[in-house]
């Protein structure tokens, strides 16, 4: 007998050890996309929150170079602030999502915040002359300071901010290297910090050093994918670019030549209008497939998009000929993904199944949930198929095996599918036909 | 007696143009679209020059010119790419000239004078 478990289980108990509840808050918001910022914010929240270790307030800073910048400062600003903050959080139905929201839209308020006391702050990680809070980064080692007024050690310029006695200092490390430090204090109930207080903190320090970490290396990842992409992207606009506009010179000097014959003269002319339209073409895909960055993924019904994209002219013109099957889940579940770069991927995905496949075949989508928090697009057609060679390169940019084709159209899928935190998935045999499944995160609707 | 030149161009309307182009510089030309095809016209024209492109469908220039080598290794070859880089695979060195596509067609003519003449 096989029992199925989810990563994401429900809540934990309220009775739950304190440090269980703290892992699970943190490790599910890792699970979901968010991104680095947000991400971070839930470590803040989770050392702040009284489901979580509980310390009034928590201040991030991350290391630039050789310096620690303050990034966010979570935590009510008086006594009278935490009263009301926490009543609204203690509410009964709140969960860790909310309280997030709640939180995110308490760092990125423009009034005199916490963050904004903090924004400002920049100590240099000298070995030297550091003082605290940059003196715990540079020994990478937990420092609890208490009668801070008095120690010499402790920066009076952030004294001056945090204003409490006793605080404690957590930097961030990860492979020997300090990436970011983070202070916790209980300003407003003065409760004392505890050795197990520490230790947890402590704890919550290593997963976000870790995180930051990783995170850090998937960008610069992204990075250099992206200039290796670019390189041969430099040689393929070459080929793409030069092959029209030889056309268009040698035509046009032709035309330049006396007594050209009318039926040339229009041959001409039309060859040189096509050419154009070819280059315009390359130039629109290329300016698509280099947008900087993509929009932030948000959740959104599928469904009217989808119908946008099956009653476009594109597609019913190129559905022509084809038998275009689509099969929906009543009633979708909202899906993760930017709304408008969902339909481009969506409408190449069918583009592609739509040249595979010889007239009369057909190309069937999908719609349907996977598991709970798991939506399937898939768009199959009875085409060519993929051979395996062929199979191993489809995502590289610029490859194609259509006479006419950028060899962009699956790089940016994958690129969006990376950015919502999904997946593509290709399975294919040759003469039979191709299946591209997109993997979505979804919720049920409200 | 007119020098016959058998032109390899993936690209339709460049076809046209240089198999135009040559013929009024009063060569005879054959133009293929692709590597096989040429193959083909080899085996039935006794050509005196190849000009062809490396990045065509199937297969390419260069494993073009290999079969030709092991064919005819009298037969000159100009390379005619929309490619410089190229020139740095040294398989592209077996020809006799490398040309980057322009549309001004003179460096592709004198080329084609020097290796056969008028």
């Amino acid at each position: 007998m096989i029992e199925k478990y989810n990563f994401l289980g429900s809540d934990f108990e309220r009775d739950a050890p304190r440090e269980m509840v703290l892992l699970s808050i943190i490790s599910q918001s890792f699970f979901q996309p968010f991104s680095l910022e947000d991400n971070l914010l839930v470590i803040l929240t989770a050392l702040t929150s009284g489901s979580g270790v509980g310390f009034n307030r928590a201040m991030l800073f991350l290391k630039q170079g050789d310096r620690l910048k303050g990034e966010m400062w979570l935590g009510p600003r008086s006594a009278e602030e935490a009263g009301f903050i926490w009543e609204v959080l203690s509410t009964p139905g709140i969960g860790y999502i909310e309280i997030i929201e709640h939180n995110r839209a308490l760092v990125s308020k423009n009034e005199d915040t916490l963050s904004s006391r903090l924004k400002g702050l920049v100590f240099a990680v000298d070995e030297e002359t550091a003082l605290i809070p940059a003196y715990a980064a540079c020994r990478k080692e937990i420092l609890l300071v208490r009668e801070a007024a008095s120690e010499p050690l402790v920066d009076k310029r952030f004294l001056d901010v945090i204003q409490v006695d006793e605080f404690l200092c957590i930097p961030l490390l990860a492979r020997d290297e300090v990436l970011g430090e983070i202070v916790l204090d209980n300003a407003i109930t003065r409760t004392p910090i505890t050795p197990a207080d520490i230790k947890l903190a402590g704890l919550c320090g290593l997963i976000a050093g870790n995180y930051i970490y990783s995170t850090t290396l998937h960008r610069k990842l992204l990075n250099m994918e992206k200039m290796a992409a670019m390189g041969e992207m430099a040689m393929f606009v070459t080929h793409q670019l030069r092959n029209p506009i030889v056309a268009v010179g040698g035509f046009t000097d032709q035309l330049l030549k006396p007594d050209v014959p009318e039926d040339k003269r229009r041959r001409n002319l039309t060859i040189i209008r096509d050419e154009v339209r070819r280059l315009e073409d390359i130039i629109y895909q290329m300016g698509h497939f280099l947008k900087v960055s993509l929009k932030e993924p948000a959740y959104f019904d599928p469904g009217p998009v989808l119908a946008g994209v099956f009653d476009s002219p594109e597609v019913q013109t190129k559905s022509q000929g084809y038998t275009l099957n689509v099969k929906l889940e009543p009633c979708l579940p909202l899906i993760l993904c930017d709304p408008i770069s969902f339909g481009e991927v969506v409408r190449n995905l069918l583009d592609n199944a739509f040249d595979a496949t010889p007239t009369g075949g057909a190309v069937t989508v999908r719609g349907y949930r996977k598991n709970r928090s798991g939506f399937v697009l898939s768009v199959r057609d009875t085409g060519r198929g993929i051979s395996n060679p062929d199979k191993d390169q489809l995502f590289r940019p610029f490859f194609t095996t259509k006479e006419k084709g950028m060899g962009l159209g699956l790089p940016f899928t994958k690129r969006v599918m990376d950015t919502c935190g999904g997946k593509v998935d290709v399975q294919s045999r040759v003469g039979k036909g191709s299946l591209f499944k997109l993997i979505f995160i979804c919720r049920e609707r409200e | 007696m007119k020098k016959n030149i058998l032109l390899v161009e993936d690209e339709k309307a460049l076809c046209l143009l240089y198999e135009e182009e040559l013929t009024r510089e009063g060569y005879a030309v054959t133009a293929v679209t692709n590597a096989e095809a040429a193959l083909a016209e080899l085996g039935k024209t006794a050509f005196d020059l190849i000009v062809t492109d490396i990045r065509m469908p199937g297969k390419n220039g260069i494993e073009l010119i290999t079969q030709i080598m092991g064919l005819r290794k009298d037969i000159p070859i100009i390379i005619n790419s929309a490619y410089q880089s190229y020139k740095e695979d040294f398989m592209t060195w077996a020809a006799d000239a490398y040309v980057v596509k322009s549309a001004s067609l003179d460096e592709l003519k004198s080329k084609i004078k020097q290796l056969i003449g008028d």
